[in-house]
Protein backbone atom coordinates (compact mmCIF):
# COMPACT_ATOMS: atom_id res chain seq x y z
CA UNK A 1 0.00 0.00 0.00
CA UNK A 2 1.43 3.33 -1.09
CA UNK A 3 1.62 6.24 1.41
CA UNK A 4 -1.03 8.12 -0.56
CA UNK A 5 -3.52 5.27 -0.36
CA UNK A 6 -2.77 4.86 3.33
CA UNK A 7 -3.55 8.55 3.87
CA UNK A 8 -6.84 8.22 2.00
CA UNK A 9 -7.71 5.09 3.96
CA UNK A 10 -7.01 6.89 7.26
CA UNK A 11 -9.16 9.81 6.12
CA UNK A 12 -12.17 7.64 5.27
CA UNK A 13 -11.83 5.60 8.46
CA UNK A 14 -11.62 8.83 10.46
CA UNK A 15 -14.99 9.95 9.04
CA UNK A 16 -16.52 6.53 9.73
CA UNK A 17 -15.24 6.57 13.33
CA UNK A 18 -16.63 10.09 13.91
CA UNK A 19 -19.98 9.03 12.49
CA UNK A 20 -20.34 5.81 14.46
CA UNK A 21 -18.74 6.82 17.79
CA UNK A 22 -19.68 10.52 17.69
CA UNK A 23 -22.86 10.29 19.79
CA UNK A 24 -20.81 8.78 22.65
CA UNK A 25 -18.07 11.41 22.46
CA UNK A 26 -20.24 14.48 22.72
CA UNK A 27 -20.76 16.03 26.16
CA UNK A 28 -23.26 18.70 25.05
CA UNK A 29 -26.88 17.92 24.13
CA UNK A 30 -27.17 18.39 20.35
CA UNK A 31 -30.78 19.61 20.50
CA UNK A 32 -30.64 22.36 23.17
CA UNK A 33 -29.88 25.95 22.20
CA UNK A 34 -26.80 27.11 24.11
CA UNK A 35 -26.12 30.56 22.60
CA UNK A 36 -27.34 32.93 19.88
CA UNK A 37 -27.67 31.68 16.28
CA UNK A 38 -24.58 31.44 14.05
CA UNK A 39 -22.05 32.50 16.68
CA UNK A 40 -18.46 32.05 15.45
CA UNK A 41 -16.18 29.48 17.05
CA UNK A 42 -15.11 30.15 20.61
CA UNK A 43 -13.55 28.26 23.50
CA UNK A 44 -16.87 26.91 24.73
CA UNK A 45 -18.16 26.05 21.23
CA UNK A 46 -15.19 25.09 18.99
CA UNK A 47 -17.33 25.10 15.82
CA UNK A 48 -19.68 27.89 16.91
CA UNK A 49 -23.44 27.55 16.90
CA UNK A 50 -26.02 26.75 14.22
CA UNK A 51 -29.27 28.32 13.01
CA UNK A 52 -31.07 27.74 16.35
CA UNK A 53 -28.05 28.47 18.53
CA UNK A 54 -27.23 24.80 19.12
CA UNK A 55 -23.64 23.61 19.51
CA UNK A 56 -22.34 22.71 16.03
CA UNK A 57 -19.71 20.26 17.28
CA UNK A 58 -22.33 18.28 19.20
CA UNK A 59 -24.58 18.16 16.16
CA UNK A 60 -21.74 17.07 13.87
CA UNK A 61 -20.86 14.27 16.31
CA UNK A 62 -24.51 13.25 16.55
CA UNK A 63 -25.51 13.56 12.90
CA UNK A 64 -23.51 10.88 11.13
CA UNK A 65 -24.57 7.65 12.77
CA UNK A 66 -28.08 7.53 11.29
CA UNK A 67 -26.65 7.97 7.79
CA UNK A 68 -24.06 5.23 8.24
CA UNK A 69 -26.60 2.86 9.79
CA UNK A 70 -29.16 3.39 7.01
CA UNK A 71 -26.45 2.92 4.41
CA UNK A 72 -25.07 -0.20 6.12
CA UNK A 73 -28.49 -1.83 6.36
CA UNK A 74 -29.25 -0.96 2.73
CA UNK A 75 -25.86 -2.33 1.60
CA UNK A 76 -26.32 -5.60 3.45
CA UNK A 77 -29.87 -6.12 2.20
CA UNK A 78 -28.66 -5.26 -1.30
CA UNK A 79 -25.82 -7.76 -1.04
CA UNK A 80 -28.16 -10.53 0.11
CA UNK A 81 -30.57 -9.91 -2.77
CA UNK A 82 -27.77 -9.30 -5.26
CA UNK A 83 -25.94 -12.52 -4.33
CA UNK A 84 -29.14 -14.58 -4.36
CA UNK A 85 -30.45 -13.34 -7.70
CA UNK A 86 -27.01 -12.97 -9.31
CA UNK A 87 -25.77 -16.44 -8.32
CA UNK A 88 -29.15 -17.95 -9.13
CA UNK A 89 -29.27 -16.37 -12.56
CA UNK A 90 -25.71 -17.48 -13.36
CA UNK A 91 -26.02 -21.03 -12.04
CA UNK A 92 -29.53 -22.00 -13.12
CA UNK A 93 -30.11 -23.92 -16.32
CA UNK A 94 -33.50 -22.29 -16.80
CA UNK A 95 -32.24 -19.50 -19.01
CA UNK A 96 -35.64 -17.84 -19.54
CA UNK A 97 -36.40 -17.61 -15.82
CA UNK A 98 -32.96 -16.12 -15.19
CA UNK A 99 -33.42 -13.59 -17.96
CA UNK A 100 -36.77 -12.45 -16.67
CA UNK A 101 -35.51 -12.23 -13.09
CA UNK A 102 -32.69 -9.92 -14.21
CA UNK A 103 -35.02 -7.89 -16.43
CA UNK A 104 -37.50 -7.49 -13.57
CA UNK A 105 -34.82 -6.29 -11.18
CA UNK A 106 -33.52 -3.89 -13.83
CA UNK A 107 -36.91 -2.41 -14.65
CA UNK A 108 -37.47 -0.19 -11.65
CA UNK A 109 -33.85 0.91 -11.32
CA UNK A 110 -33.95 2.98 -14.50
CA UNK A 111 -35.72 5.65 -12.48
CA UNK A 112 -33.64 8.23 -10.58
CA UNK A 113 -32.99 7.27 -6.97
CA UNK A 114 -34.29 10.56 -5.63
CA UNK A 115 -37.58 10.11 -7.48
CA UNK A 116 -38.07 6.69 -5.87
CA UNK A 117 -36.94 8.10 -2.54
CA UNK A 118 -39.57 10.85 -2.66
CA UNK A 119 -42.33 8.45 -3.75
CA UNK A 120 -41.50 6.02 -0.95
CA UNK A 121 -41.13 8.86 1.57
CA UNK A 122 -44.66 9.97 0.70
CA UNK A 123 -45.89 6.58 1.91
CA UNK A 124 -43.49 6.02 4.82
CA UNK A 125 -43.11 9.46 6.40
CA UNK A 126 -40.69 10.31 9.17
CA UNK A 127 -38.38 7.31 9.26
CA UNK A 128 -35.32 5.72 7.75
CA UNK A 129 -37.34 2.96 6.08
CA UNK A 130 -37.98 4.93 2.90
CA UNK A 131 -34.28 5.77 2.61
CA UNK A 132 -33.22 2.15 3.07
CA UNK A 133 -35.89 0.86 0.68
CA UNK A 134 -34.98 3.37 -2.04
CA UNK A 135 -31.26 2.59 -1.68
CA UNK A 136 -31.89 -1.13 -1.98
CA UNK A 137 -34.21 -0.84 -4.96
CA UNK A 138 -31.92 1.37 -7.03
CA UNK A 139 -28.66 -0.43 -6.22
CA UNK A 140 -29.70 -4.09 -6.43
CA UNK A 141 -29.57 -4.28 -10.27
CA UNK A 142 -25.94 -3.11 -10.21
CA UNK A 143 -25.14 -5.82 -7.67
CA UNK A 144 -27.03 -8.48 -9.63
CA UNK A 145 -25.23 -7.65 -12.84
CA UNK A 146 -21.74 -7.60 -11.32
CA UNK A 147 -22.30 -10.84 -9.39
CA UNK A 148 -23.87 -12.56 -12.37
CA UNK A 149 -21.09 -11.56 -14.78
CA UNK A 150 -18.35 -12.59 -12.35
CA UNK A 151 -20.05 -15.89 -11.54
CA UNK A 152 -20.53 -16.68 -15.22
CA UNK A 153 -16.79 -16.15 -15.73
CA UNK A 154 -15.92 -18.24 -12.66
CA UNK A 155 -18.03 -21.28 -13.57
CA UNK A 156 -16.43 -21.33 -17.01
CA UNK A 157 -12.96 -21.91 -15.49
CA UNK A 158 -11.29 -25.35 -15.64
CA UNK A 159 -11.48 -26.10 -11.93
CA UNK A 160 -15.14 -25.15 -11.67
CA UNK A 161 -16.02 -27.22 -14.74
CA UNK A 162 -14.19 -30.27 -13.44
CA UNK A 163 -15.96 -29.93 -10.08
CA UNK A 164 -19.25 -29.86 -11.94
CA UNK A 165 -18.20 -32.82 -14.12
CA UNK A 166 -17.29 -35.03 -11.18
CA UNK A 167 -20.74 -34.36 -9.74
CA UNK A 168 -20.00 -32.20 -6.70
CA UNK A 169 -23.13 -30.96 -4.94
CA UNK A 170 -24.20 -27.40 -5.61
CA UNK A 171 -23.36 -26.21 -2.09
CA UNK A 172 -19.89 -27.77 -2.27
CA UNK A 173 -19.22 -26.08 -5.60
CA UNK A 174 -20.43 -22.76 -4.21
CA UNK A 175 -18.31 -23.10 -1.09
CA UNK A 176 -15.06 -24.21 -2.73
CA UNK A 177 -15.14 -23.02 -6.33
CA UNK A 178 -17.42 -20.01 -6.72
CA UNK A 179 -17.52 -17.95 -3.52
CA UNK A 180 -13.75 -17.63 -2.86
CA UNK A 181 -13.21 -16.28 -6.35
CA UNK A 182 -16.28 -14.09 -6.16
CA UNK A 183 -15.50 -12.47 -2.80
CA UNK A 184 -13.26 -9.57 -4.00
CA UNK A 185 -15.76 -8.44 -6.62
CA UNK A 186 -18.68 -8.82 -4.22
CA UNK A 187 -16.91 -6.72 -1.56
CA UNK A 188 -15.89 -4.06 -4.05
CA UNK A 189 -19.37 -3.66 -5.46
CA UNK A 190 -20.78 -3.56 -1.92
CA UNK A 191 -18.32 -0.74 -1.14
CA UNK A 192 -19.50 1.24 -4.16
CA UNK A 193 -23.12 0.74 -3.12
CA UNK A 194 -22.30 1.77 0.46
CA UNK A 195 -20.93 5.13 -0.67
CA UNK A 196 -23.95 5.66 -2.91
CA UNK A 197 -26.29 4.78 -0.03
CA UNK A 198 -24.57 7.24 2.34
CA UNK A 199 -24.98 9.95 -0.28
CA UNK A 200 -28.63 9.09 -0.78
CA UNK A 201 -29.27 9.12 2.97
CA UNK A 202 -27.60 12.54 3.23
CA UNK A 203 -29.65 13.78 0.29
CA UNK A 204 -32.79 12.56 2.05
CA UNK A 205 -31.79 14.57 5.13
CA UNK A 206 -31.09 17.55 2.91
CA UNK A 207 -34.58 17.32 1.40
CA UNK A 208 -36.10 17.06 4.89
CA UNK A 209 -37.05 13.36 4.58
CA UNK A 210 -35.92 10.64 6.98
CA UNK A 211 -35.95 11.18 10.74
CA UNK A 212 -37.94 14.25 11.75
CA UNK A 213 -36.73 17.75 12.53
CA UNK A 214 -34.70 18.10 15.73
CA UNK A 215 -32.56 15.01 15.07
CA UNK A 216 -29.14 16.00 13.75
CA UNK A 217 -28.21 14.77 10.26
CA UNK A 218 -25.22 15.88 8.17
CA UNK A 219 -27.41 16.32 5.10
CA UNK A 220 -30.00 18.38 6.93
CA UNK A 221 -27.29 20.49 8.65
CA UNK A 222 -26.09 21.63 5.23
CA UNK A 223 -29.63 22.66 4.32
CA UNK A 224 -30.77 24.32 7.54
CA UNK A 225 -27.57 26.31 8.09
CA UNK A 226 -26.95 27.56 4.54
CA UNK A 227 -28.83 30.78 5.37
CA UNK A 228 -26.09 31.82 7.81
CA UNK A 229 -23.15 30.93 5.60
CA UNK A 230 -21.71 34.46 5.69
CA UNK A 231 -21.89 34.66 9.49
CA UNK A 232 -20.65 31.22 10.52
CA UNK A 233 -19.85 28.88 7.61
CA UNK A 234 -18.70 26.02 9.87
CA UNK A 235 -22.15 24.37 10.42
CA UNK A 236 -22.35 23.91 6.62
CA UNK A 237 -18.70 23.31 5.78
CA UNK A 238 -17.88 20.69 8.44
CA UNK A 239 -20.68 18.18 7.66
CA UNK A 240 -20.28 18.78 3.89
CA UNK A 241 -16.52 18.18 4.12
CA UNK A 242 -17.03 14.98 6.10
CA UNK A 243 -19.46 13.66 3.48
CA UNK A 244 -17.11 14.55 0.62
CA UNK A 245 -14.08 13.02 2.39
CA UNK A 246 -15.94 9.76 2.94
CA UNK A 247 -17.32 9.52 -0.59
CA UNK A 248 -14.18 10.56 -2.42
CA UNK A 249 -11.95 8.52 -0.11
CA UNK A 250 -13.84 5.27 -0.54
CA UNK A 251 -14.31 5.86 -4.28
CA UNK A 252 -10.57 6.52 -4.68
CA UNK A 253 -9.62 3.39 -2.73
CA UNK A 254 -12.05 1.21 -4.64
CA UNK A 255 -11.05 2.73 -7.98
CA UNK A 256 -7.60 1.16 -7.71
CA UNK A 257 -8.95 -2.17 -6.54
CA UNK A 258 -11.94 -2.38 -8.84
CA UNK A 259 -10.24 -1.17 -12.04
CA UNK A 260 -8.95 -4.58 -13.13
CA UNK A 261 -11.80 -6.35 -11.35
CA UNK A 262 -14.91 -4.71 -12.74
CA UNK A 263 -13.90 -2.83 -15.90
CA UNK A 264 -14.56 0.81 -16.68
CA UNK A 265 -18.33 0.52 -17.07
CA UNK A 266 -18.90 -0.71 -13.54
CA UNK A 267 -16.14 1.17 -11.85
CA UNK A 268 -17.36 4.68 -12.57
CA UNK A 269 -20.82 3.25 -12.75
CA UNK A 270 -22.99 5.30 -15.06
CA UNK A 271 -25.63 3.03 -13.59
CA UNK A 272 -24.63 4.35 -10.22
CA UNK A 273 -25.25 7.88 -11.36
CA UNK A 274 -28.84 6.76 -11.00
CA UNK A 275 -28.08 5.51 -7.51
CA UNK A 276 -26.75 8.73 -6.09
CA UNK A 277 -28.62 11.15 -8.28
CA UNK B 1 -36.71 -4.04 -40.82
CA UNK B 2 -34.74 -5.46 -37.92
CA UNK B 3 -34.49 -1.96 -36.48
CA UNK B 4 -38.27 -1.57 -36.60
CA UNK B 5 -38.96 -4.78 -34.66
CA UNK B 6 -36.17 -3.92 -32.21
CA UNK B 7 -37.73 -0.51 -31.70
CA UNK B 8 -41.18 -2.04 -31.09
CA UNK B 9 -39.67 -4.32 -28.45
CA UNK B 10 -37.94 -1.43 -26.74
CA UNK B 11 -41.05 0.74 -26.69
CA UNK B 12 -43.08 -2.15 -25.29
CA UNK B 13 -40.46 -2.70 -22.57
CA UNK B 14 -40.49 1.01 -21.68
CA UNK B 15 -44.30 0.97 -21.48
CA UNK B 16 -44.19 -2.10 -19.22
CA UNK B 17 -41.62 -0.36 -17.00
CA UNK B 18 -43.83 2.70 -16.74
CA UNK B 19 -46.74 0.48 -15.67
CA UNK B 20 -44.51 -1.03 -12.95
CA UNK B 21 -43.60 2.49 -11.79
CA UNK B 22 -47.25 3.54 -11.74
CA UNK B 23 -48.06 0.54 -9.54
CA UNK B 24 -45.18 1.42 -7.18
CA UNK B 25 -46.28 5.06 -7.04
CA UNK B 26 -49.88 4.08 -6.36
CA UNK B 27 -48.90 1.52 -3.73
CA UNK B 28 -46.55 3.96 -1.96
CA UNK B 29 -48.97 6.86 -1.90
CA UNK B 30 -52.29 5.14 -1.28
CA UNK B 31 -51.66 1.77 0.37
CA UNK B 32 -48.75 2.61 2.69
CA UNK B 33 -49.61 4.40 5.98
CA UNK B 34 -49.00 7.98 4.78
CA UNK B 35 -52.12 8.20 2.60
CA UNK B 36 -54.36 11.14 1.72
CA UNK B 37 -56.52 10.84 4.85
CA UNK B 38 -53.79 12.32 7.05
CA UNK B 39 -53.54 15.37 4.77
CA UNK B 40 -57.24 16.05 4.53
CA UNK B 41 -58.12 15.29 8.15
CA UNK B 42 -55.36 17.26 9.86
CA UNK B 43 -53.48 16.13 12.96
CA UNK B 44 -56.36 16.55 15.46
CA UNK B 45 -58.96 14.38 13.73
CA UNK B 46 -60.67 11.61 15.67
CA UNK B 47 -60.81 8.05 14.38
CA UNK B 48 -64.47 8.51 13.37
CA UNK B 49 -63.67 11.64 11.35
CA UNK B 50 -60.77 9.87 9.66
CA UNK B 51 -63.03 6.96 8.78
CA UNK B 52 -65.62 9.35 7.31
CA UNK B 53 -62.96 11.05 5.16
CA UNK B 54 -61.70 7.65 4.10
CA UNK B 55 -65.18 6.78 2.82
CA UNK B 56 -65.72 10.17 1.17
CA UNK B 57 -62.39 9.92 -0.70
CA UNK B 58 -63.32 6.38 -1.73
CA UNK B 59 -60.27 4.94 0.08
CA UNK B 60 -62.33 2.11 1.66
CA UNK B 61 -62.60 0.33 -1.69
CA UNK B 62 -60.07 -2.38 -2.66
CA UNK B 63 -56.68 -1.03 -3.78
CA UNK B 64 -56.69 -2.96 -7.07
CA UNK B 65 -60.00 -1.44 -8.13
CA UNK B 66 -58.83 2.08 -7.25
CA UNK B 67 -55.56 1.53 -9.11
CA UNK B 68 -57.35 0.49 -12.32
CA UNK B 69 -59.66 3.49 -12.09
CA UNK B 70 -56.75 5.86 -11.46
CA UNK B 71 -54.63 4.48 -14.31
CA UNK B 72 -57.64 4.59 -16.64
CA UNK B 73 -58.13 8.29 -15.88
CA UNK B 74 -54.38 8.98 -16.16
CA UNK B 75 -54.25 7.47 -19.65
CA UNK B 76 -56.95 9.96 -20.69
CA UNK B 77 -54.81 12.79 -19.30
CA UNK B 78 -56.86 13.29 -16.14
CA UNK B 79 -54.51 13.08 -13.16
CA UNK B 80 -56.95 14.48 -10.62
CA UNK B 81 -56.73 17.67 -8.59
CA UNK B 82 -54.32 18.88 -5.94
CA UNK B 83 -55.65 18.25 -2.42
CA UNK B 84 -54.36 21.59 -1.18
CA UNK B 85 -54.95 24.09 -3.99
CA UNK B 86 -57.66 22.28 -5.96
CA UNK B 87 -55.81 22.95 -9.23
CA UNK B 88 -55.73 20.30 -11.92
CA UNK B 89 -52.54 18.25 -11.67
CA UNK B 90 -52.04 18.27 -15.45
CA UNK B 91 -52.20 22.08 -15.40
CA UNK B 92 -49.59 22.27 -12.63
CA UNK B 93 -47.29 19.95 -14.60
CA UNK B 94 -47.72 22.07 -17.75
CA UNK B 95 -46.79 25.20 -15.78
CA UNK B 96 -43.72 23.68 -14.18
CA UNK B 97 -42.31 21.81 -17.15
CA UNK B 98 -40.94 24.88 -18.93
CA UNK B 99 -38.89 26.02 -15.93
CA UNK B 100 -37.40 22.52 -15.54
CA UNK B 101 -36.47 22.36 -19.22
CA UNK B 102 -34.91 25.85 -18.96
CA UNK B 103 -32.45 24.43 -16.41
CA UNK B 104 -32.04 20.90 -17.78
CA UNK B 105 -31.32 21.83 -21.40
CA UNK B 106 -28.28 24.10 -20.70
CA UNK B 107 -27.03 21.50 -18.22
CA UNK B 108 -27.33 18.73 -20.83
CA UNK B 109 -25.52 20.84 -23.44
CA UNK B 110 -22.70 21.58 -20.98
CA UNK B 111 -22.40 17.89 -20.11
CA UNK B 112 -22.18 16.84 -23.76
CA UNK B 113 -19.60 19.51 -24.63
CA UNK B 114 -17.43 18.90 -21.55
CA UNK B 115 -17.65 15.12 -21.87
CA UNK B 116 -16.79 15.08 -25.57
CA UNK B 117 -13.93 17.61 -25.41
CA UNK B 118 -12.30 16.42 -22.18
CA UNK B 119 -13.08 12.73 -22.77
CA UNK B 120 -11.51 12.78 -26.24
CA UNK B 121 -8.49 14.76 -25.05
CA UNK B 122 -7.87 12.38 -22.15
CA UNK B 123 -8.55 9.24 -24.19
CA UNK B 124 -6.20 10.18 -27.06
CA UNK B 125 -3.37 10.68 -24.56
CA UNK B 126 -4.32 7.97 -22.08
CA UNK B 127 -1.90 7.78 -19.17
CA UNK B 128 -0.60 11.32 -19.69
CA UNK B 129 -0.54 14.10 -17.13
CA UNK B 130 -3.84 15.59 -18.35
CA UNK B 131 -5.48 12.23 -18.27
CA UNK B 132 -4.46 11.55 -14.68
CA UNK B 133 -5.44 15.01 -13.46
CA UNK B 134 -8.86 14.77 -15.12
CA UNK B 135 -9.31 11.27 -13.77
CA UNK B 136 -8.73 12.47 -10.19
CA UNK B 137 -11.03 15.48 -10.61
CA UNK B 138 -13.90 13.54 -12.13
CA UNK B 139 -13.59 10.84 -9.48
CA UNK B 140 -14.12 13.54 -6.88
CA UNK B 141 -17.11 14.96 -8.76
CA UNK B 142 -18.71 11.55 -9.31
CA UNK B 143 -18.21 10.77 -5.62
CA UNK B 144 -19.86 13.93 -4.27
CA UNK B 145 -23.61 14.10 -4.37
CA UNK B 146 -25.51 16.85 -6.15
CA UNK B 147 -26.63 18.69 -3.06
CA UNK B 148 -23.03 19.14 -1.89
CA UNK B 149 -21.89 20.45 -5.29
CA UNK B 150 -24.89 22.75 -5.48
CA UNK B 151 -24.35 24.06 -1.93
CA UNK B 152 -20.67 24.57 -2.71
CA UNK B 153 -21.53 26.67 -5.76
CA UNK B 154 -24.10 28.55 -3.72
CA UNK B 155 -21.52 29.42 -1.07
CA UNK B 156 -18.86 30.48 -3.56
CA UNK B 157 -21.08 32.52 -5.88
CA UNK B 158 -23.38 34.16 -3.38
CA UNK B 159 -21.43 34.59 -0.15
CA UNK B 160 -17.77 34.89 -1.13
CA UNK B 161 -17.94 36.20 -4.68
CA UNK B 162 -21.48 37.52 -5.09
CA UNK B 163 -22.01 37.72 -8.84
CA UNK B 164 -25.03 35.45 -9.28
CA UNK B 165 -28.40 35.39 -7.49
CA UNK B 166 -28.81 32.60 -4.91
CA UNK B 167 -32.52 32.08 -5.37
CA UNK B 168 -34.30 31.99 -8.71
CA UNK B 169 -36.95 34.65 -8.15
CA UNK B 170 -38.63 34.96 -11.53
CA UNK B 171 -40.39 38.34 -12.03
CA UNK B 172 -44.16 37.93 -12.45
CA UNK B 173 -45.22 37.35 -16.05
CA UNK B 174 -41.74 36.26 -17.16
CA UNK B 175 -40.51 32.76 -17.88
CA UNK B 176 -37.33 31.38 -16.32
CA UNK B 177 -35.51 30.94 -19.67
CA UNK B 178 -35.64 34.70 -20.21
CA UNK B 179 -33.24 35.15 -17.29
CA UNK B 180 -29.91 33.38 -17.99
CA UNK B 181 -28.40 34.66 -14.73
CA UNK B 182 -31.04 32.74 -12.76
CA UNK B 183 -30.48 29.57 -14.81
CA UNK B 184 -26.67 29.65 -14.56
CA UNK B 185 -26.05 28.30 -11.04
CA UNK B 186 -28.59 25.41 -11.09
CA UNK B 187 -27.47 24.36 -14.58
CA UNK B 188 -23.76 24.46 -13.67
CA UNK B 189 -24.46 22.45 -10.51
CA UNK B 190 -26.22 19.74 -12.53
CA UNK B 191 -23.53 19.72 -15.22
CA UNK B 192 -20.69 19.37 -12.68
CA UNK B 193 -22.38 16.38 -11.10
CA UNK B 194 -23.15 14.69 -14.40
CA UNK B 195 -20.25 15.15 -16.79
CA UNK B 196 -17.71 13.09 -14.83
CA UNK B 197 -19.26 9.70 -15.52
CA UNK B 198 -19.98 10.49 -19.18
CA UNK B 199 -16.46 11.80 -19.69
CA UNK B 200 -14.84 8.73 -18.14
CA UNK B 201 -16.86 6.40 -20.35
CA UNK B 202 -15.89 8.26 -23.54
CA UNK B 203 -12.27 8.38 -22.37
CA UNK B 204 -12.18 4.61 -21.86
CA UNK B 205 -13.83 4.01 -25.21
CA UNK B 206 -11.47 6.37 -27.07
CA UNK B 207 -8.43 4.86 -25.34
CA UNK B 208 -9.61 1.40 -26.39
CA UNK B 209 -10.15 2.54 -29.99
CA UNK B 210 -6.67 4.09 -30.28
CA UNK B 211 -5.23 0.74 -29.26
CA UNK B 212 -6.91 -1.22 -32.08
CA UNK B 213 -5.23 -2.40 -35.27
CA UNK B 214 -7.11 -0.06 -37.57
CA UNK B 215 -6.05 2.96 -35.51
CA UNK B 216 -2.40 1.96 -35.80
CA UNK B 217 -2.88 1.38 -39.53
CA UNK B 218 -4.35 4.89 -39.86
CA UNK B 219 -1.43 6.39 -37.95
CA UNK B 220 1.10 4.51 -40.10
CA UNK B 221 -0.69 5.80 -43.20
CA UNK B 222 -0.11 9.36 -42.02
CA UNK B 223 -3.64 10.20 -40.85
CA UNK B 224 -3.07 13.13 -38.52
CA UNK B 225 -4.71 16.04 -36.78
CA UNK B 226 -8.44 16.69 -36.91
CA UNK B 227 -9.08 13.76 -39.27
CA UNK B 228 -7.41 11.30 -36.90
CA UNK B 229 -9.27 12.69 -33.86
CA UNK B 230 -12.59 12.46 -35.69
CA UNK B 231 -11.83 8.90 -36.82
CA UNK B 232 -11.11 7.79 -33.27
CA UNK B 233 -13.93 9.66 -31.54
CA UNK B 234 -16.65 8.72 -34.04
CA UNK B 235 -15.72 5.05 -33.71
CA UNK B 236 -15.64 5.27 -29.92
CA UNK B 237 -18.95 7.12 -29.63
CA UNK B 238 -21.49 4.29 -29.67
CA UNK B 239 -20.70 2.68 -26.29
CA UNK B 240 -20.25 6.09 -24.65
CA UNK B 241 -23.57 7.30 -26.04
CA UNK B 242 -25.43 4.69 -24.03
CA UNK B 243 -23.69 5.90 -20.87
CA UNK B 244 -24.46 9.50 -21.79
CA UNK B 245 -28.17 8.75 -22.01
CA UNK B 246 -28.05 7.18 -18.54
CA UNK B 247 -26.28 10.30 -17.22
CA UNK B 248 -28.86 12.58 -18.84
CA UNK B 249 -31.72 10.54 -17.41
CA UNK B 250 -30.04 10.78 -14.01
CA UNK B 251 -30.13 14.57 -14.35
CA UNK B 252 -33.85 14.42 -13.70
CA UNK B 253 -33.13 13.04 -10.22
CA UNK B 254 -30.47 15.67 -9.60
CA UNK B 255 -32.86 18.37 -10.77
CA UNK B 256 -35.17 17.58 -7.84
CA UNK B 257 -32.38 18.51 -5.40
CA UNK B 258 -31.04 21.45 -7.36
CA UNK B 259 -34.46 22.97 -8.00
CA UNK B 260 -35.31 22.65 -4.31
CA UNK B 261 -32.07 24.34 -3.26
CA UNK B 262 -32.27 27.22 -5.74
CA UNK B 263 -36.07 27.57 -5.59
CA UNK B 264 -36.41 26.95 -9.33
CA UNK B 265 -40.18 26.65 -9.93
CA UNK B 266 -39.85 23.33 -11.80
CA UNK B 267 -41.31 19.82 -11.67
CA UNK B 268 -38.73 18.57 -9.16
CA UNK B 269 -39.28 21.48 -6.76
CA UNK B 270 -43.05 20.96 -6.96
CA UNK B 271 -42.60 17.23 -6.28
CA UNK B 272 -40.52 17.73 -3.14
CA UNK B 273 -43.08 20.28 -1.91
CA UNK B 274 -45.95 17.90 -2.67
CA UNK B 275 -44.23 15.09 -0.74
CA UNK B 276 -43.67 17.39 2.25
CA UNK B 277 -47.35 18.34 2.20
CA UNK B 278 -48.61 14.80 1.39
CA UNK B 279 -50.54 16.08 -1.61
CA UNK B 280 -51.17 12.59 -3.00
CA UNK B 281 -52.60 13.32 -6.51
CA UNK B 282 -49.81 15.82 -7.14
CA UNK B 283 -47.12 13.36 -6.02
CA UNK B 284 -48.59 10.70 -8.30
CA UNK B 285 -48.85 12.96 -11.35
CA UNK B 286 -45.41 14.54 -10.97
CA UNK B 287 -43.57 11.29 -10.31
CA UNK B 288 -45.24 9.63 -13.31
CA UNK B 289 -44.20 12.60 -15.47
CA UNK B 290 -40.58 12.39 -14.30
CA UNK B 291 -40.60 8.60 -14.76
CA UNK B 292 -41.95 8.88 -18.30
CA UNK B 293 -39.33 11.54 -19.13
CA UNK B 294 -36.56 9.26 -17.81
CA UNK B 295 -37.75 6.39 -19.99
CA UNK B 296 -38.02 8.64 -23.05
CA UNK B 297 -34.40 9.82 -22.63
CA UNK B 298 -33.10 6.26 -22.20
CA UNK B 299 -35.07 5.13 -25.25
CA UNK B 300 -33.69 7.97 -27.36
CA UNK B 301 -30.15 7.13 -26.20
CA UNK B 302 -30.59 3.44 -27.10
CA UNK B 303 -31.97 4.38 -30.50
CA UNK B 304 -29.03 6.70 -31.28
CA UNK B 305 -26.51 4.08 -30.13
CA UNK B 306 -28.23 1.43 -32.26
CA UNK B 307 -28.13 3.65 -35.36
CA UNK B 308 -24.45 4.49 -34.81
CA UNK B 309 -23.70 0.81 -34.34
CA UNK B 310 -25.56 -0.09 -37.52
CA UNK B 311 -23.63 2.51 -39.47
CA UNK B 312 -20.40 1.06 -38.14
CA UNK B 313 -21.19 -2.53 -39.00
CA UNK B 314 -21.75 -1.61 -42.64
CA UNK B 315 -18.75 0.73 -42.81
CA UNK B 316 -15.85 -0.46 -45.00
CA UNK B 317 -13.17 -2.12 -42.96
CA UNK B 318 -15.59 -3.17 -40.21
CA UNK B 319 -14.21 -0.70 -37.72
CA UNK B 320 -15.03 -2.26 -34.41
Amino acid sequence: MTPRRLAVLMMSSFVLVIAVCGPWLSAVDPNTPVAGPFEPSSGAHPLGTDVLGRDTLARVLDGGRALIMQAAVATMLGSVIGLTVGLGAALTRRRTVARFAVLGVDAIAVFPAILLLLVLAAGLPGGGAAVVAASVVVSVPFSVRVIRECTTAIIATEHARSAWARGDALMVRLRHDVLPALAPAALAEAGIRFVAAVQLAATAGFLGLGASAPAANWGRMVQENSAGITVNPLPVLVPATLLVLLAVGVTFLLDHITGPLLGERDRVGPDLVGVTR
Amino acid sequence: MRLASWLTMRVAAAAATLIVLSAVVFWATEVLPGDAVGTSAGPDATDAERAAIRVSLGLDRPAGERYLEWIGQAVQGNLGESLLTGRKVSEVIGDRLLASVAVLLPAAVMIVVLAVVLGSAAGLRAGGRWDRALSAITLGLVGSSDFLLATGLLVVFTAWWPVLPAVALVPAGDELWQHPDLVALPAIALALGGFGAAMRLLRASVAQTTGTGFAEFARLNGVRGVRYVWMMVSNAAAPALHGLSIVLAGLLGGSIVVETLFNVPGVGFELSQAVAERDVPLVQGLSLTLGAATLAILLAGDLCAAMLGRHQASAPGGAR
